[in-house]
């Protein structure tokens, strides 16, 4: 039935808090302001204000105040009260009492559980030593520096990070321009959007309306992906480059500039290194030999490339999508050296270094990075990057799926206890099936989080905690604002915040100094410190306080090209002060010096043996207009948009095979196979074939069931390759999301 | 105050965020299988020219609404004074012939069987011609809220 209610706004998005009182007010409610929470929680979430009925989160309308979202609110957003309230939430802790992957389990008190994994862990330390340890990170989430504080408090390096999402970008790009620079969009008359995914990434947030300001402008859009998603609906060039060759068009793109001096001579002199060694070395990179692998035609390559680098105000977002192949150094790098050696780099409409935008100071970093040795770099179980480049500007990381193979190989050892924060193994990286068999190997397995996961049932502690609109902390401070969290309800279950969680387990571990002795508000105060305030004195700016801005400035070169990279031995990013174009510091490593190509472990080029099976090219998309990774098919408001896992197919392709719109098929690729439905794509390339990853969890209310997590379910992750010698690149780990496929009616 | 308003739909704006769609659900206790507004999306051209573009479904409270002339009881009615199309779920037999006379597809039934659509907030705002969910939720402004007399 439809409640009573006013809505009302003044003239812009979303409602200002004192518009949202009186809509409170005038309902009969309550209201909180706070932050989104269902992309995260991030370190840069959309302000919204929270209505809460009779004790009952009801509501979500933007925060006008909030600087990122500016009073917009995407649907996952508006969705929240069903994620909070869903079924699938859990609601206390838990041991396992079947054997693994037998589901069964006893609920326990939050301290037991917690006086269960210090026990296991502290005999672990005695036996194994602290890098038994290894805690698994999400993504970019607000509880991250916990995770890495209580990691190098019990001494082990291997913080689980994910391998293909940003720190790889970051990687190539401060080690071969000491800066990973941004598109400044709203200053370009060209802008290539490669790899990236514009509106999905945050459709609230300011991707989408700089997107629009470019066309409003008459500024050209070029966009370069698989398949046509809504934003290349906006583009005046589109690239339709086959999955997981971006290196190769970027090395062509390089040829054509080079071989046509289409470049900043005074800039290549004065700051680059290199530049001859690449002269010679692009040569055998021509458009016609990228055509070929990529499947975009050698004019297009040529048209781009001069477009760009004749183009004064150009800039290139380059997107997420890079980052999943073997050749995912090399393209970034290659990337790289496109925009410094056309002169593109920290001038205006360019790609510009990274500076602080505003006056607002850091909060103070907990990860402890002063108590980081030698010793532990060399315990490293998986390096992300190898150990000549560790700590990265995150800490110390093992690639998050090395983890599970070492599990199972005892290269170089055994890791004994995973904790998994907010992220499923079974879904969130490739090799599922050797994943499953990993965590039925693994010693000791915990959960930690707010919905029963893809692989809880492999679990022997699982952990619930508050979803963010349950807690009371902790703050957020980035893109100029700062504001604290505030609690929207009351826990509903027997639980408390993840953060909290770290606390008490370092607390029962006996590291109760390095944890606030378990007071989370003390960790609050800490961390606010360079701002003068406590977090009490905060949490009295309702809507946060906002900061200054600096303007931009050019050239920072002499700056930048200087700066320290965060290795213990704090030795520069670039060895000569200039660009890497010959990368020195890789070739000590006994890595390629300058970029090359690397094919992905299967595709049309590279192993043509099997087309005559599997004919078609099969990725993946990261990001969805509706979903979180692996999360949120159980919110009902959410699966109504998109209720099937669908593969996007050209109508072409599909019929050929005597397939129907919406018909279900099967996916099959040398490692796997998926049942999914067919999706009529007139915009994708017809000898590729794309699926949204993540797929595994039902929707109770809306009679959806759970996928099967291996063969004949819906996760893309069992389908590719995860051999050692081809699936990765050899120094950013990166993992490739391309394989072959056959696809038949089911 | 305005008598008259329109929510406008700006097809270039829109970059099928869905936003709209869920605000309007979740702010109105739209039940599960049933939208008021929806995006969907259309294929222009052919590959390598093809591209999608979204296309609004939603009531376009018509001047001369069909549905209204169709009801057999009545219990569809044009508000002239907001331009707004009102729907009287409780003199409605649920009997679909304005499905049947809409050329838009646009009504809804749920579980109760009657039938149910966008109504602009009407009643939620009293009448009063201020910003719906859908309006103030859209990140590019591809809603509009439009008023005869401006504002």
């Amino acid at each position: 039935m439809i409640t009573k209610r006013r809505y009302s706004s003044s003239g812009t998005l979303g409602l200002t808090w004192k518009e949202a009182i009186a809509l409170a007010q005038n309902n009969g409610e309550q209201v909180v302001p706070t932050f989104c929470a269902m992309c995260g929680p991030t370190p840069l979430s959309c302000g919204v204000y929270a209505f809460v009925k009779d004790g009952r989160f009801t509501n979500v309308a933007g925060m006008q105040e909030s600087p990122n979202n500016k009073g917009a609110v995407c649907p996952k957003g508006h969705a929240a009260p069903q994620w909070v309230y869903s079924p699938d939430r859990l609601k206390y802790p838990m041991k396992r009492v079947g054997s693994k992957g037998e589901g069964k389990f006893a609920r326990i008190s939050w301290d037991e559980a917690i006086g269960i994994i210090a026990d296991t862990l502290k005999s672990q330390k005695e036996k194994y030593g602290p890098e038994s340890l290894a805690i698994l990170a999400p993504a970019m989430r607000t509880y991250n520096a916990y995770i890495k504080r209580f990691l190098t408090v019990h001494g082990s390096p291997n913080y689980g990070h994910s391998g293909i999402c940003a720190l790889q970008r970051g990687f190539s790009f401060m080690y071969t321009i000491a800066d990973w620079p941004v598109a400044e969009i709203d200053q370009s008359d060209l802008v290539i959007y490669w790899g990236r995914q514009p509106i999905f990434s945050g459709p609230a947030m300011d991707g989408p309306r700089l997107l629009l300001k470019v066309k409003e402008r008459g500024a050209k859009i070029v966009a370069i992906k698989p398949s046509a998603e809504p934003d290349v609906g906006k583009a005046d060039i589109w690239l339709p480059l086959r999955p997981g060759t971006d290196a190769a068009l970027a090395l062509a793109m390089l040829h054509v500039v080079v071989n046509e001096e289409l470049i900043d001579k005074e800039f290549v002199e004065k700051w680059c290194y290199g530049y001859e060694l690449l002269k010679e070395h692009i040569q055998k990179y021509p458009p016609a030999w990228a055509e070929k692998i990529t499947g975009v035609a050698a004019e297009q390559i040529y048209e781009v490339a001069r477009l760009y680098a004749t183009t004064k105000r150009a800039s290139i977002d380059l997107g997420n999508g890079v980052e999943h192949a073997p050749s995912a150094n090399d393209s970034i790098r290659a990337v790289a050296i496109l925009i410094a050696i056309t002169g593109h780099l920290d001038r205006p409409g360019g790609n510009v270094f990274r500076s602080p935008e505003t006056v607002m100071p850091m909060p103070m970093d907990i990860t402890l990075r002063d108590r980081y040795t030698e010793e532990m770099r060399d315990k490293l179980v998986a390096p992300e990057f190898p150990k000549e480049f560790q700590p990265f500007v995150e800490g110390f990381s093992s690639a998050y799926y090395r983890i599970f193979d070492s599990i199972l190989t005892g290269n170089p050892y055994q890791i004994r206890t995973v904790i998994a924060p907010g992220t499923q193994p079974v879904t969130s990286t490739r090799g599922s099936k050797r994943v499953i068999e990993a965590l039925k190997k693994l010693d000791f397995y915990v959960i930690v989080d707010v919905t029963r996961t893809a692989d809880m049932d492999y679990a022997d502690i699982v952990i619930p905690v508050t979803t963010p609109y349950e807690s009371e902390h902790p703050f957020e401070a980035i893109g100029g604002r700062i504001m604290a969290r505030n609690k929207v309800i009351e826990p509903l279950g027997d639980y408390k915040s993840i953060y909290e969680f770290f606390l008490d387990l370092g607390v029962k571990m006996g590291y109760d100094q390095d944890f606030w002795h378990g007071n989370i508000i003390k960790a609050m105060d800490d961390q606010l410190q360079p701002f003068g305030m406590t977090f009490a004195e905060l949490k009295k700016y309702s809507t946060g306080i906002i900061y200054e801005s600096i303007p931009r400035t050019y050239e920072n070169y002499q700056k930048v090209f200087t700066r320290k990279s965060p290795r213990l031995s704090g030795a520069p990013f670039l060895p000569h002060g200039k660009v890497e174009i010959y990368n020195t510091s890789f070739e000590e490593a006994g890595y390629n010096p300058l970029p090359e190509w690397r094919e992905p472990p299967e595709s049309l080029t590279g192993t043509p043996d099997l087309i005559e099976k599997y004919p078609l090219v099969l990725s993946d998309y990261h990001t969805s207009k509706n979903y979180t990774a692996s999360w949120e098919r159980n919110v009902p408001y959410l699966r109504e948009l998109q209720p099937y896992p669908t593969i996007h197919i050209h109508p072409d392709t599909a019929m050929g095979r005597g397939i129907n719109n919406n018909d279900w098929v099967i996916v099959e690729s040398p490692h796997g196979w998926m049942k999914v439905k067919a999706e009529f794509y007139p915009g994708i390339r017809p000898d590729t074939v794309m699926i949204l990853h993540g797929w595994w969890q039902g929707c109770q209310e809306l009679g959806l069931k759970d996928f099967p997590l291996l063969d004949g379910g819906a996760n893309v992750n069992m389908m590719y390759s995860v051999d050692p010698e081809k699936a990765f690149d050899p120094i950013i780990t990166a993992m490739s999301s391309q394989t072959l496929v056959q696809v038949r009616k089911a | 105050m305005f008598e008259k308003y329109s929510i406008l739909f700006i097809q270039e704006n829109c970059i099928q965020c869905h936003g709209c769609e869920v605000a309007c659900k979740n702010w109105r206790n739209v039940e599960l299988g049933v939208n008021w507004r929806k995006v969907d999306t259309i294929w222009q051209g052919k590959y390598p020219d093809s591209k999608n573009v979204p296309i609004m479904m939603a009531c376009r409270q018509c001047a001369d609404p069909a549905c209204a002339a169709a009801c057999p009881v009545g219990a569809i009615e044009k508000n002239d004074a907001a331009g707004v199309v009102l729907v009287n779920r409780g003199k409605c037999i649920g009997c679909k012939v304005c499905f049947e006379a809409c050329p838009y597809d646009v009504p809804q039934f749920g579980v109760d069987g009657t039938m149910q659509k966008c109504d602009w907030c009407f009643h939620e705002t009293n009448g009063n011609p201020i910003k719906p969910p859908c309006v103030t939720t859209c990140p590019t402004q591809a809603l509009i809220l439009l008023s005869e007399k401006g504002e």
